[in-house]
């Protein structure tokens, strides 16, 4: 292996994606078989690299359910619809309490008043 | 960068999310899920952990909406928090190595892919994808946010918090390394 050779492999891994698409090759990595074949095989590699870039690959189907947990339950419109609906069924658990509060009183007192 | 498609419908989510409608951030997930796992694969090589990283990014980012301003696309903002989330989770998980991505490979969700790339074939990608997993930590995220995803050096610096020489040195020995690695299994003379 010359000199040159070794210039060639010192500067094939600090290319970039710029200069392989200009081809910036010295004219010994050009002639020489070796040094072809060893650029072929970074080139090769910036190929893969890039390639894969391209892909995406599927979340597991927990991601989601995760992040709605984490963020505080299942996903919340602020829909004026479902305000309302929330505020009825609010009010309506309200007034159910109270009346059994109310009951809860007045049968207290029966039972002490009576006694 | 693997996110390049424009998403307008992401502005409207993002205004709705970030007035607190949680449906509005759960499609917002559900559209780009797939993107932030799969860069969180490539930077920490271990499916578990990649979808750890993933759900702590996406909430990360919930938590931040009311001060994201718009100034990069979601897409972009999503990727850096990934990124800090995949090097802070991976540090505290260093102990706990994970073997190299040995396991069944998925093919593509939906790429349109060139001629050229998708000529590669599927047996490169695996070789590839375990020589990455043999990287160490530091050298493999320099590689795939520079090769992969084509980041600037500067803001990989920035967001790994070193120097933009050490990242340059560090991508030089990572390209050499992943050489070495999948050209040296197959038999080919140095």
């Amino acid at each position: 292996m010359s000199l040159r050779c070794v210039a060639v492999r010192l500067s094939l891994p600090t290319m970039d994606r710029v200069a392989w698409q200009e081809g910036r090759l010295g004219r010994h990595a050009t002639s020489c078989l070796r040094c072809q074949a060893e650029t072929a095989r970074y080139r090769k590699l910036h190929r893969s690299l890039e390639a894969l870039g391209q892909i995406t690959e599927a979340a597991p189907a927990s991601l989601l359910a995760g992040v709605e947990h984490a963020i505080g339950g299942p996903p919340v419109e602020s829909s004026p619809v479902r305000g309302r609906l929330a505020g009825i069924a609010a009010a309506a658990g309200a007034v159910a309490a109270a009346a059994a509060g109310t009951a809860a009183v007045v049968a207290w007192r029966r039972v002490h008043g009576a006694a | 960068m693997a996110s390049g498609e424009v998403r307008p419908e992401d502005g409207d989510l993002l205004l709705r999310a970030r007035n607190g409608d949680r449906a509005a951030f759960s499609e917002l997930v559900r559209a780009h899920q797939n993107e932030v796992y799969t860069l969180a694969l490539r930077l920490v090589a271990d499916r578990d952990l990649a979808a750890d990283v993933a759900q702590e990014a996406f909430v990360r980012a919930w938590r931040a909406l009311p001060r994201f301003r718009g100034e990069a696309r979601f897409s972009t903002w999503i990727h850096r928090i990934t990124v800090n989330v995949a090097w802070s989770q991976r540090r505290r998980a260093s102990r706990h190595r994970a073997d190299p991505l040995d396991e069944s490979f998925e093919e593509p969700v939906s790429r349109d892919l060139s001629p050229e790339r998708a000529a590669e074939s599927a047996d490169m990608r695996r070789r590839l994808l375990d020589a990455l997993g043999t990287l160490s930590d530091p050298v493999r995220s320099v590689v795939v946010l520079k090769d992969v995803y084509d980041w600037p050096h500067a803001e990989i610096a920035a967001h790994l918090g070193i120097s933009v020489t050490a990242a340059k040195v560090r991508l030089h020995r990572g390209r050499r390394q992943l050489r070495e690695r999948l050209w040296q299994e197959a038999g080919v003379a140095r």
